[in-house]
């Protein structure tokens, strides 16, 4: 039992970290699709920042400070430029991935996967099979509270499910729209490096190309399908954690009978199901209506 | 006119800015910016030869971009080109394979058939959830996009397996060269004619068809067209459909065409460049031909980059990504700036 929950853990966190990050941008009216493209590039930038600094914390910092940048790069496209959320987060996608295949072919030379010799620091002994985790698996539920308090019981997050929900009549009390997109997607930047981190470092010490694998695009649909709500979006994140792992289990016990392809998808139909779920059950989100609530000015 | 124009130039002035942003990150990479840029012009439309190789990447792209400027036109965020596209190729490579030794005139309208309705199959789930549940259609064709995937990985590596394969790739048993429609070359008469029927229906769809005026009415402005009568519902769905049909389309051409089978993660980011073509054509059926061509072109250069440049090809994937950020901005002040807008067109 203690394995399988590590399993889920393992590979639950990264969408977690990832999902509340796009979770903020939504509440303030940004549908976040460069969450893929930010991650990866939180991955790389960790793994490539232990081997040049041989220090996890600097690494994290530099992981940080460029997720940060990447969103205020989305934020200023699609704020300032007014252009559409959607094509612009794939973009920044498209830039993550090709990027930090770049990286690491112009620093390494060949195309293979980076390794290094440390990752985020573990638990330790201290807490018995649970001891191989890392520390930002026990920062989980902090972090969720943080942010739930910081969403529901502060001025600032009124103020920001405001923006995204009306922000002219935010607009009209005082509130920046703008501004509040940009402190949201600078938040949803540093918790992207984190998911980055935990997904290279946290249990594999590695970075290979396009290993996110559609995990940013996932976590999104964990938005939607949580409602853009704290604690619902980690459950929707943990719960396609859930699926993941009982298709890797089912890959152990029935692998000769079903394809191994066929049971990888489980994560992606579950994620189809979920949004579905969720549209059913509050009439959907409009992805149109996402960049049209931008035009404000 | 002069709008339109104007609009095109706008859509150009971005792309540049893209390949120069491109290549000033490159040249802090440590890689040749010049040599990079000077490759691309050359891989893709002055090397010989390299005109035909950019015709071979621009008409497949074109058919894929034509059917996404069918669904945008008509307000729906049709993202899964990438997966209507593998399922194309995968349902007319099944044709193929249980039609196997009949005539070529017969087997290869099959696979056509076959490749369209697969590719129509898999618009027509997203959908159908949009239309009927109002489940979000941009995350439905995305993961679309990845279930596709993993179905052609189980396909080549199952029913269609060729034992003979080396085993780097898995791909699935080469068609009989009576079937193929082109040398690997990728680029003969029937593609060419493939490709200016496809422009010719859809323009004439979009411009001078009461469904193609209300699809574009019902991007724009749905409750109107609700109200004035039309079925936003029967819309859609036509839209999604024909989106998808073309994009399975493309996949027959290549599957029959240039590669002669299907492998596993082929040509990945070939639906990403088809919503950049139609997005930077403004979703316009004429302005997708050209802009396909230089597309192509870039498609093209790609095979040509790491001979010449020693640049990785996935350095034209940073700079598609580059265009795609920037290509929607749709800021008040570039308005000004390209003086668009001033007077009702």
């Amino acid at each position: 039992m203690n394995d399988v929950i590590i399993a889920i853990l393992r590979s639950g966190t990264p969408l977690v970290y990832v999902t509340l990050a796009g979770m903020i941008a939504q509440r303030a009216g940004v549908w976040n699709l460069g969450l893929e493209g930010i991650m990866i590039i939180g991955s790389c930038a960790t793994i490539l920042g232990i081997m040049l600094t041989n220090s996890f914390w600097l690494a994290m910092l530099i992981a940080i400070v460029l997720c940060v940048l990447a969103s205020v790069l989305l934020w200023f496209v699609i704020d300032r430029l007014k252009a559409n959320p959607i094509i612009a987060g794939l973009g920044l996608t498209g830039l993550g991935i090709g990027g930090t295949a770049l990286a690491v072919e112009s620093i390494f030379g060949s195309q293979a996967t980076v390794s290094a010799p440390f990752g985020v620091p573990r638990l330790g002994p201290a807490f018995g099979d649970y001891g191989v985790l890392s520390i930002f698996v026990l920062a989980m539920p902090f972090v969720v509270f943080g942010l739930w308090l910081l969403l529901r019981r502060t001025r600032f997050g009124l103020q920001l499910a405001a923006c995204g929900e009306h922000p002219f009549a935010a607009r009209s009390v005082g509130a920046n729209p703008s501004r509040m997109r940009l402190v949201a997607l600078s938040i949803g930047g540093v918790l992207c490096a984190i998911g980055g981190a935990e997904l290279a470092a946290g249990s594999l010490q590695f970075f290979a190309q396009g290993m996110t694998s559609g995990r940013g695009f996932m976590a999104f649909a964990a938005v939607i399908f949580g409602a853009a709500h704290p604690v619902g979006s980690t459950f929707a994140a943990l719960f396609f954690a859930v699926v993941g792992a009982i298709g890797i289990r089912a890959q152990l016990s029935f692998g000769d009978k079903v394809p191994h392809d066929l049971l990888q998808a489980l994560p992606y139909l579950a994620t189809v199901f979920g949004v579905w779920l969720s549209g059913k059950l509050r009439g959907g989100a409009k992805a149109a209506a996402g960049f049209a609530e931008l035009r404000d000015q | 006119m002069r709008d339109r124009i104007l609009t095109v130039i706008r859509s150009l002035i971005f792309v540049v800015f893209a390949l120069v942003l491109c290549a000033v990150v490159f040249q802090f990479a440590g890689y040749n910016a010049w040599l990079m840029l000077t490759s691309v012009a050359d891989g893709a439309f002055l090397h010989p030869g390299a005109v035909q190789q950019s015709l071979r990447w621009a008409l497949p792209l074109f058919i894929t971009a034509a059917g996404v400027s069918i669904s945008f036109r008509a307000g729906f965020f049709n993202i899964g080109a990438q997966g209507q596209f593998y399922l194309g190729a995968i349902c007319a490579a099944f044709a193929a394979e249980w039609l196997k030794g009949g005539p070529a005139a017969l087997v290869v309208p099959a696979c056509f058939i076959a490749g369209m309705a697969g590719g129509a199959l898999w618009a027509l789930w997203p959908g159908l959830l949009r239309l009927r549940s109002g489940t979000d259609e941009v995350i439905t064709t995305l993961m679309g996009n990845f279930l596709a995937g993993l179905l052609l990985i189980y396909v080549t590596s199952g029913p269609l397996k060729d034992p003979s394969g080396s085993g780097q790739q898995a791909s699935s048993r080469p068609l009989d060269a009576a079937y193929r429609i082109s040398n690997s070359l990728g680029l003969s008469p029937t593609i060419i004619v493939i490709a200016i029927i496809v422009g010719i229906v859809m323009w004439l769809l979009v411009n001078r068809t009461a469904f193609g005026v209300l699809a574009s009415l019902a991007g724009r402005n749905g409750t109107m067209v609700q109200w004035q009568g039309a079925k936003l519902w029967q819309l859609g769905l036509a839209s999604f459909l024909i989106s998808g049909a073309l994009a399975g389309l493309a996949g027959t051409v290549e599957l029959m065409g240039p590669n002669g089978r299907i492998a596993s993660g082929f040509l990945p980011t070939h639906g990403f460049t088809a919503i950049l073509i139609a997005l930077v054509a403004n979703l316009s059926i004429v302005g997708t031909g050209v802009v396909s061509l230089f597309f192509g072109g870039l498609a093209s250069a790609a095979l040509y980059l790491p001979i010449m440049a020693g640049l990785p090809a996935a350095a034209i994937d940073i700079v598609n990504a580059a265009i795609a950020l920037f290509i929607t901005a749709r800021a008040g002040f570039l308005d000004k700036l390209f003086n668009i807008g001033r007077r009702p067109s």
